[in-house]
């Protein structure tokens, strides 16, 4: 069930990179039409060089970048606490605009998670923060404040575990395996560190308001295991795998509070001059 | 970093590795009781515990015949009783020989994996380790002498118990 969320998951980011692609190659387009049109209607200079000017007529229109944070939550997580009777959890998310392609990012989570796995069932308590940033690679037209992003952040959590029940492991089987053992062993005062590189997208649907989707890789930096048990979930850190290594996403709805605005200087002077 | 989030998908750690060291058997080397120092090969010993019908397997036969055997203690109990049954099945009546043999310890459960779960390491009383003692139908003991040589069963690569006859 895991694998298969996942794997739905990266062909997701997959297919959205594919589109940000197609998204760039048409950008050009318009630009080599007017080129091939002027090339064209060369023989007519008298009129190409009107619609020039109308071109450079509409450029200085100002174009004003608006700065604000912000602020929401994660959807998957939040549904997830309704339809998942083994996980409560929570994460705010905002995002603050510190120039025209960066912002600084942070999430805030809070998860109540119980794995039953195989041989173990345990259940992990606990709050994270992850701090970072965003770097928006996607040029948006006129006033759209899309973003297709790629960061880091730095993650820390906090956390409890209770092993609820185990199973021993016997490779001989001439006496009949003994069913789960009772545990309840309670293991505190735990604590994980990571850093996390961070494929997003965030997307305009109306107004301030913006829907957003990012993939996650995350790299244990610290870990603070407990005595004979492992630390097998980390909030925010998600499942962990043998090795450093983990994966987590989020699916965000958020609000833009807007501060103030930038003008945004014309580039087109630029390539003129050159 | 596009490959790394495809292969994610693909990794596989739920299956408990048969290499694993995991719950271990108490392993008994046999000497003779004529030149300490020497292995003697057991002939035909079916070793069953108590409640069972059949002899545990050792290296896939219930008839062992060499001189070192590994087998199971109960991870549920902290006793285990086996039957050890020299020339098992002969129709020479008279070179059957039974004798039993009570392994007391204590258990320590031990966190291996996520996919193995928990093991049990077996630590052998001090006081009464083992209660040896005649089959109920007396046929005098085939056991002359054992000494305990490792108390601590936390793997199959060491003597835990010498057993002399």
């Amino acid at each position: 069930m895991k694998h298969t969320l996942k794997s739905i998951f990266s062909s997701l980011l997959l297919l959205s990179l594919l589109f940000a692609n197609a998204q760039d190659t048409k950008a050009p387009k318009p630009a080599k039409d007017s080129i091939s049109t002027g090339l064209i209607s060369a023989k007519t200079a008298v009129a190409v060089k009107p619609t020039a000017k109308t071109d450079t007529i509409a450029a200085p229109a100002v174009k004003k970048d608006r700065y604000g944070i912000r602020l929401g939550v994660d959807l998957f997580k939040l549904s997830r606490s309704f339809y998942d009777k083994d996980y409560k959890g929570i994460e705010l998310v905002g995002d603050y605009r510190w120039d025209k392609k960066h912002y600084i990012a942070a999430e805030v989570g809070n998860e109540n998670k119980t794995t039953d796995d195989a041989r173990l069932n345990f259940t992990t308590k606990g709050s994270y923060l992850k701090v970072g940033f965003d770097y928006n690679g996607y040029e948006n037209w006129l006033d759209m404040e899309n973003i297709i992003s790629i960061g880091l952040r730095y993650g820390f959590s906090t956390f409890n575990q209770q092993l609820n029940t185990f199973k021993i492991y016997n490779p001989n089987q001439y006496f009949e395996e003994i069913p789960s053992l009772t545990s309840g062993q309670k293991y505190n005062g735990l604590t994980a560190s990571w850093i996390e590189v961070v494929a997003g997208m965030k997307a305009k649907v109306f107004d301030n308001v913006f829907v957003g989707f990012s993939l996650r890789l995350n790299r244990l930096i610290t870990n603070k295991q407990p005595e004979n048990f492992e630390n097998l979930y980390i909030p925010g850190f998600n499942r962990t795998y043998n090795g450093d290594f983990g994966v987590g996403f989020n699916y965000t709805i958020t609000y833009f509070v807007p501060i103030f605005k930038k003008v945004v200087k014309p580039t087109e002077k630029k390539t003129e001059k050159k | 970093m596009i490959s790394c989030f495809s292969f994610s998908s693909c990794e596989k750690d739920d299956i408990c590795d048969g290499n694993t060291l995991t719950t271990p058997r108490l392993v008994i080397t046999f000497y003779d009781i004529n030149n300490s120092s020497t292995e003697k090969s057991v002939t035909n010993l079916s070793i069953i515990a108590n409640g069972m019908e059949d002899g545990i397997t050792y290296e896939g036969s219930t008839l062992i015949n060499g001189s070192t055997v590994a087998i199971p203690l109960k991870t549920d109990l902290d006793t285990t009783t086996f039957r050890f049954i020299l020339n098992f099945g002969s129709s020479n009546t008279a070179l059957v020989n039974e004798d039993i043999i009570e392994f007391n310890y204590g258990r320590e459960n031990i966190f291996v994996s996520r996919a193995c779960g928990f093991k049990t390491n077996f630590i052998l009383n001090t006081t009464d380790p083992i209660v040896h003692t005649d089959a109920p139908t007396a046929d005098l003991k085939w056991i002359q002498y054992y000494e305990v040589e490792n108390r601590t069963i936390a793997n199959e690569n060491e003597t835990h118990l010498k057993i002399y006859f």
